[in-house]
This record gives C-alpha cells, structure tokens and sequence, in this order.
C-alpha cells in the first residue's frame, strides 16, 4: 500500500494524491458494504435490508423530514444532559480538588457511582421522573458526570501554586483566584473530559430511549423493530451512529479552532 | 479555599476506584433518607427508606431470586466479554503489526468505535431472538471494540529495537509474538479489557430491560413497571455489587499478570 502511494506522489499533482489516499484508505468500508450487499442477498432483505435499500430509506427520512423532530429530540436530550454535567462537573471537581470539606463530603458518592454502569439505572430514573425528556436528561447527566469531574478535578489540582501564590501576594481576591487562574488553567483538561464523555452521552441516550421514551432515535429504532419495518429501523441506526461520529469529529475541529492559545 | 498538598492526594480516579478516605457524609444521607422516608415527607414509591430496601434486598437475596438473577447476568455478560477479548486481541495485534491488516481494520474501527451497541438491541432480537444467544454475541460486538483498538495502540507502542534486537538474535516469528510483543504490550491490552468490561454490563442490563429474559436489568424493570421501588433499588445494590466485583477482579488480574513488571 506504502509502496503505491509513494510511487502516486511522484507522478501526480497534490489535489489528485491526496484524493488517491482519501479512497485507498477508506475503500475497506466500500467492501464491507459489498459483504453486508452479499450477506443481505443469502439471508434474504427481509432480514438484513441490502445497503442501498437502508440509504434510500435514510434520505427519504431526511429529504421529507420525518425523521427530524425526533433527531431533534434526541440532540436536545443529550446537549442538555451534557451541559448539566459540565456545569455540575466542573464545579465538583474544582471544588473538591481545592477543598478537602467539599471533597470528604462528595468523594464517597462518586465511589458509589462509578462501579455502576449509569444507563442502567434508567428503570429507577423512570420511577422518578416518568418516561420522556427528563429522564433521559437525568440518564445522560450522570453517565458524563464522572469523565468530567475527574478530569477537571486531576487539573485543579496541579494548578501551578506560584501563580496562585503570587497572584494572592498582589491582593488577589479567592474568588478572583477561581475564575482569573484555576479555571482558565484547568480548561483544557475539562475539554478531555467533555470529549470523552461525548460518546458515552449517546449511549446513555440510545439506552433511555430504548427503554423509556416514545420519541427520539432509540424509539424509532426500537418501534421500527417491533412493527417489522427493518429498513427504517437500520437507517435509525445509520442516522443516529453517523450523528454521535459527527458530534466527535465536530468538537475536535471546534476544540482546535478555540484552543489555539492552549 | 484550602491549599491542597498535591503529593500525598493521589489521582480521584485510582482514589475512587479503590477506598475513599471519609464515609461521614454516607451516613448522613442515609440517616437523613431513613427519617424522610419513615415520617413520609416523600411519596413513597420515589424514595422508600433505606431499612425498607435493604429488608427487600434480604429478602430477594434468601429465597435465591437475587443470586440466580446475579448469576444469570454475570455468566452472560462475562461470556460475551471472553468472546470480544478472543477475537479483539489477534485483531489488534495483527492490525499493528501487519500492512494489509491495517489498511483493512483502520476505518473499520474509525467507524464501528463510535457506534452506539446498544441501538442493535433491536436488530439482534431479529437476528437472534430474545434469548442467551443474542445477548451474549451482542456483549461481544460492543466489547471488541475497545479491545482492539486499545491492543492495536499497544502494540503500535512496543519499542521497535526489543524486536530488531530479538530478531538479530534468531527469534522466530511465533516466538517473538509470545515472548515480546505481547508481554510488552500487555498493559494496554489489560486497559483495553477494562474499558470493556462496564461496556459489556451496559448491554448486558439494556437488552435485559428491552427484551426480558431474567438477570438484574430484567429484575430492577419489572420493578419500575410494577411499581415495587424496593426491587429497583434493590437491583440497584445487586447491579452496584457486580460492578464493583468484577472490575476489582480485573484489577487483581491486572496485578498478578503484571508481576513481573
């Protein structure tokens, strides 16, 4: 593979290399939808929907618009439950990296949440707060909660101590510490955390609306299966798998536009 | 605002995982919800008191409901993972170590990494059915993922002048993947099987919740249909126990396999 595209970049101009490398690299994808062509042909449509029936199906979701409110629904539930987290998050895990009241008091919560695996709680987060936005919200906070906190919290703890220090030598008030240093300081280990929890919010989604939502992704998926009518519900999952890529993918480019200065 | 001493603190995340260093702030909750409870300031079914719970979880633990429902969930979820690990590791390691393989895997995991598991709940039960088959397969796709790619990173990572100097002196290929490769890239692969093992709980519970079958997930959404708070939380405890056991398993695992380290 090496050795052909070495001998390309001699030959041809950059636009066409680079468009080269572009279909070398992800051309194992285009066989992997040949199998899934093949395997669908054996096993019959019914069962597994031949690729280009699922991607028929997807953009007449998209292009007629049917499929948007629940997307819309289902982003609405994770920017919300990511936010939370990130405001609860960080304040916890600054709080308790710089006071030791703060931390004795949470760190045992923490410990009791992190052996658990978050979306499984759904059945007593609909106990709670019914089936719906809500839950899946409650569901989603608390799945991020944890990448978060630790990370904010890993970082306010190495906060340089002479800048705090000198900063308090020139009558720098603790709230002004807070907010001039420690968090500025601590953002790039908060944008880690808000990475890795990106992810685990779209699990955390799929698995409440499975469970407990009639609208969103994760019910479509789940009421297109029941009802039979396959094609839909692999391009739900197409829909909802491209959206979670996307999301990660978004927020590096944002991340690298923003934090230049990091 | 306390000025921490950074060094005797260690990392929350180890901290965590292991003992934290003060329970106080437990007790008061605990205390404090067995008195809410108790003098019925919340409705019942939201927040029943702790003695309550535990008394169901005794309860559900004595007649074996509990510990069948236990074992049923650890067997399939511990299946599945077994599975991924069989397959992501050769799968790793190749995709390092080996040009066609990675030209192969590369995108194929740049795609399927990203893909919530638990959105095939659905397209398995089609597949599958219902039953031990479809879920312990579906724990195995979605731990293969972090297996793989946290073995192929590995490997990526061993030091290329171990194996030079290991071919200079007449290695051969199988024994330079037992004995270099894979020691050397032992850790990240054991990494990898960690950020498996919560993944593999996920869609343990999940397709138990969507599809029945018995396990804890089955235990703690009957409860919610049902409207008996006690076995939610109940499965909650169970749920909480797993979790904790299992992953302190690894972590000795990680230990005893590491000695040599």
């Amino acid at each position: 593979m090496a050795g052909a595209t070495a001998e390309l970049s001699t030959a041809l101009p950059e636009p066409v290399r680079a468009a080269g490398r572009f279909v070398v690299r992800w051309f194992p994808l285009v066989i992997l939808a040949f199998l899934w062509d093949v395997v669908s042909g054996v096993v019959g449509a019914a069962v597994l929907p031949p690729p280009t029936v699922v991607l028929t199906t997807l953009w007449g979701m998209l292009s007629s618009g049917a499929v948007l409110p629940d997307l819309g629904v289902s982003l609405y539930r994770v920017v919300w439950g990511l936010a939370l987290s990130i405001a609860v998050g960080v304040l916890l895990g600054i709080g308790m990296a710089r006071s030791e009241t703060v931390e004795d008091f949470f760190e045992v919560f923490l410990g009791m949440l992190y052996p658990v695996p978050k979306t499984a709680l759904v059945p007593l987060a609909i106990l709670w707060l019914g089936r719906g936005t809500s839950m899946a919200i409650l569901i989603i906070f608390l799945a991020c909660l944890l990448p978060i906190v630790l990370n904010s919290y890993n970082a306010a703890q190495v906060v340089d101590q002479n800048l705090i220090w000198s900063a308090r030598m020139m009558g720098t008030s603790d709230r002004a510490i807070l907010w001039k240093i420690v968090i500025p300081s601590t953002i790039p280990d908060i944008v880690t955390g808000i990475r890795q929890a990106i992810p685990i919010a779209f699990i955390a989604l799929t698995g409440a609306e499975l469970i407990g939502a009639s609208n969103g992704m994760g019910a479509i998926i789940l009421s297109a299966g029941q009802l039979g009518t396959y094609p839909r519900m692999f391009a739900a999952i197409v829909l909802i798998s491209a959206t979670a890529f996307l999301a990660l993918r978004g927020f590096d480019r944002l991340e690298r536009r923003v934090f230049v200065w990091v | 605002m306390g000025v921490s001493a950074g060094a005797e603190r260690r990392d929350l995340g180890q901290r965590l995982k292991g003992a934290v260093g003060s329970y106080y702030s437990l007790i008061v909750v605990l205390v404090l919800w067995e008195i809410v409870g108790r003098l019925g300031l919340v409705y019942y079914n939201f927040l029943p008191p702790i003695s309550d719970i535990l008394l169901k979880f005794w309860q559900l633990t004595v007649t074996g409901v509990m510990i069948d429902q236990t074992v049923l969930t650890v067997e399939r979820a511990l299946a599945g993972l077994v599975i991924a690990v069989l397959l992501g590791i050769p799968v790793g390691i190749l995709t390092a170590r080996n040009d066609l393989f990675e030209w192969f895997w590369d995108p194929v995991i740049a795609i399927g990494y990203p893909v919530p598991v638990i959105s095939l709940i659905p397209v398995f039960m089609l597949w599958f059915g219902i039953g031990d088959v479809s879920k312990v397969i579906l724990v195995a796709v979605g731990a293969f993922w972090p297996v793989a790619l946290n073995a192929r990173d590995a490997t990526r990572g061993v030091d290329e002048n171990l194996i030079w100097s290991a071919r200079m002196m007449g290695t051969s290929d199988r024994r330079l993947l037992w004995r270099v490769v894979m020691p050397a890239a032992a850790p990240g692969i054991l990494t990898g099987i960690q950020i498996a093992l919560p993944i593999s709980l996920i869609v343990e519970f999940i397709f138990e919740m969507v599809a029945g079958g018995g396990g804890l997930g089955h235990l703690q959404i009957l409860g919610a249909r049902n409207f008996v708070s006690t076995q939610v939380f109940a499965a909650i405890i169970a749920i909480m126990i797993v979790g904790l056991g299992l992953d302190r398993l690894l972590r000795y695992a990680r230990e005893w396999l590491l000695a040599w380290e």
